[in-house]
């Protein structure tokens, strides 16, 4: 009896690997590959928009249009990016359970916030979106705070797990200098970590921008929604146009976030 | 009368699930003294230095700090001022720069508005820059603490002490990962400031040789029970052999 559990301590996690290898096998026999996944006509307008990829709609009008969903599509990332951050970095330090004092304490304080963040990053930022434009309209503030609180209790759970694996003797030893729960995070737990959450940030900041894209095709304004215009009159052309400012404007914020990271590592 | 005893050590018990880490131990340190703890591996020094510094709490017996009981020391902010301690080189705290990680040494006496200030703009500098000096860092203030070498970060760590100036030091080990020129450079360090600063030295060191050298009185732990308990010169080659011989070569 013992020994067989033993055993099962032993092998637990090779036995959920295979278990979920078998799920994932047994789920690509249930699509079924040979009818409707490719329809036959759709091959020529695949054709037709690959090859407007090499001939973009350079034109002035289109090029100003671009230009200004793009900054759109940016300033929707950066306000929903700068209130998830607030938001996670609160929740975050709360859901690590690092202020807390008691062992009591610490499992209630991560219990509440770590359930918080999952109810947050549960529902997806287009069904928030959804939900925000259907309350208070097409106005600027769905999109922000559809952002925001999926984004949110991502980077937030990030933040907690990376508060939790910073290593002990440090704060172990702030503590026997007398420092306060508070003191350790600040002169511990967060310079720890400052480096990988900002670099996480930025990443996430990237992914935002791909979103806050993708959001206004319900209706927001911002590239998706100039995406959408183009696609619905079959202007392939405009379609590559914008979906090339997406890349530039992605590519920008990789640029910008591989020399902050250079910079924080000094 | 001038040595009254500032830690006295009364049949302090603790074990780790059925493993007997310490028993019935008892031994009482006076002011001032340089006490070196050695014993083989899983002898309980580390155990033993946890409880001083309550970090673990023993299963039983009791420990007298300054004449009352170490519970009376539950405010951690106080009991700094009492005990301080220092390890292996993992206890800085390596993205901060050095002058942050000495002046953590102030955080006992700092409010939360002033510790966070001070990240800023460095509070009463002068005396973590006066620390550094004297560990011989007056140059590596603004540096950041991980890229200075191991013995450098364990002088970081003595200059913190220094800030926090504790009546007794803890070491655990304080020279472990560094090289011998480094180890006994350190340890000298150690020695001299606890001499200069009237405080009390307790450390577990795993080197005879240092321990004989740089300090007063050697306690020897072996299997969680008191071996020995002498002065430094007093100890004869053959109690070491004993201490440190496998339990097989005994029979
Ligand atoms: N947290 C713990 N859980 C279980 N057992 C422990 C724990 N800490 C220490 N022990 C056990 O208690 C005994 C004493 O350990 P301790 O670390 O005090 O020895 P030490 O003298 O410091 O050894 P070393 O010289 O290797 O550092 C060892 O047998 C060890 O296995
Ligand atoms: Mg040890």
């Amino acid at each position: 009896m013992n020994k067989l559990s033993l055993a099962y301590e032993l092998h637990k996690r090779k036995l959920l690997t295979l278990l979920l290898t078998g799920v994932f096998i047994w789920s690509l026999f249930a699509v079924q590959w040979s009818t409707g996944l490719i329809h036959g006509s759709g091959l020529a307008t695949a054709g037709q928009i690959f090859g407007a990829m090499f001939q973009p709609d350079v034109s002035a009008d289109i090029l100003i249009i671009a230009l200004e969903s793009s900054w759109i599509t940016l300033a929707y990332a950066a306000a929903g990016m700068s209130l998830a951050i607030i938001l996670a970095f609160f929740l975050g330090i709360w859901a690590s359970g690092v202020l807390a004092s008691g062992a009591k304490s610490r499992y209630f304080m991560k219990g509440t916030f770590r359930s918080v963040l999952g109810f947050m990053r549960a529902i997806h930022e287009l069904v928030w979106a959804w939900l925000f434009v259907a309350s208070f309209g097409l106005s600027p503030y769905a999109a922000v705070f559809a952002l925001a609180i999926p984004y949110g209790g991502i980077l937030g759970r990030i933040f907690a797990d990376m508060l939790n694996d910073v290593p002990k003797e440090p704060i172990q030893a702030l503590e026997s200098a007398g420092a306060s729960r508070i003191q350790c995070l600040i002169y511990g737990y967060l310079p720890n970590v400052r480096a990988n959450i900002l670099s996480y940030v930025m990443y996430r900041f990237e992914c935002a921008v791909r979103s806050s894209a993708i959001m206004s095709f319900v209706g927001l304004g911002g590239l998706g929604y100039q995406i959408q215009l183009s696609l619905d009159d079959l202007q392939y052309n405009e379609v590559w146009t914008f979906l090339f400012f997406l890349i530039g404007v992605v590519v920008l914020i990789d640029l910008w976030s591989s020399q902050l990271r250079r910079r924080l590592a000094l | 009368m001038s040595n009254p005893e500032i830690l006295d050590i009364n049949q302090i018990s603790k074990h780790f699930e059925r493993k007997v880490a310490l028993s019935s131990l008892s031994f009482s340190v006076k002011k001032g003294e340089r006490v070196a703890l050695i014993g083989p591996s899983g002898a309980g020094k580390t155990t033993l230095l946890n409880i001083l510094a309550s970090v673990i709490e023993p299963d039983e017996g009791q420990v007298f700090l300054d004449g009352e009981p170490m519970q009376e020391y539950a405010d951690r902010k106080k009991f700094a001022k009492k005990i301080g301690i220092i390890r292996q080189q993992f206890d800085l705290v390596g993205q901060l720069p050095v002058i942050h990680n000495v002046l953590a040494g102030k955080l006992a006496d700092w409010g939360f508005a002033k510790s966070i200030l001070s990240l800023l703009i460095p509070q009463e500098k002068e005396a973590a820059i006066r620390s550094l000096e004297r560990v011989g860092l007056p140059d590596k203030v603004y540096e950041r603490t991980a890229n200075l070498s191991g013995g450098e970060q364990q002088r970081v760590a003595l200059a913190r002490l220094l800030v926090q100036s504790p009546q007794i030091v803890l070491a655990d080990e304080p020279v472990a990962s560094l090289d011998p020129a480094r180890a006994e450079d350190v340890l000298f360090m150690l020695t001299k400031l606890a001499a200069e600063e009237n405080q009390t030295l307790i450390a577990s060191l795993h080197s005879i040789d240092y321990a004989r050298k740089y300090f007063d009185r050697l306690i020897a732990l072996k299997d969680g029970v008191l071996f020995f308990d002498l002065e430094a010169d007093k100890v004869t080659d053959e109690q070491l052999k004993e201490l440190y011989q496998l339990k097989e070569l005994v029979r």
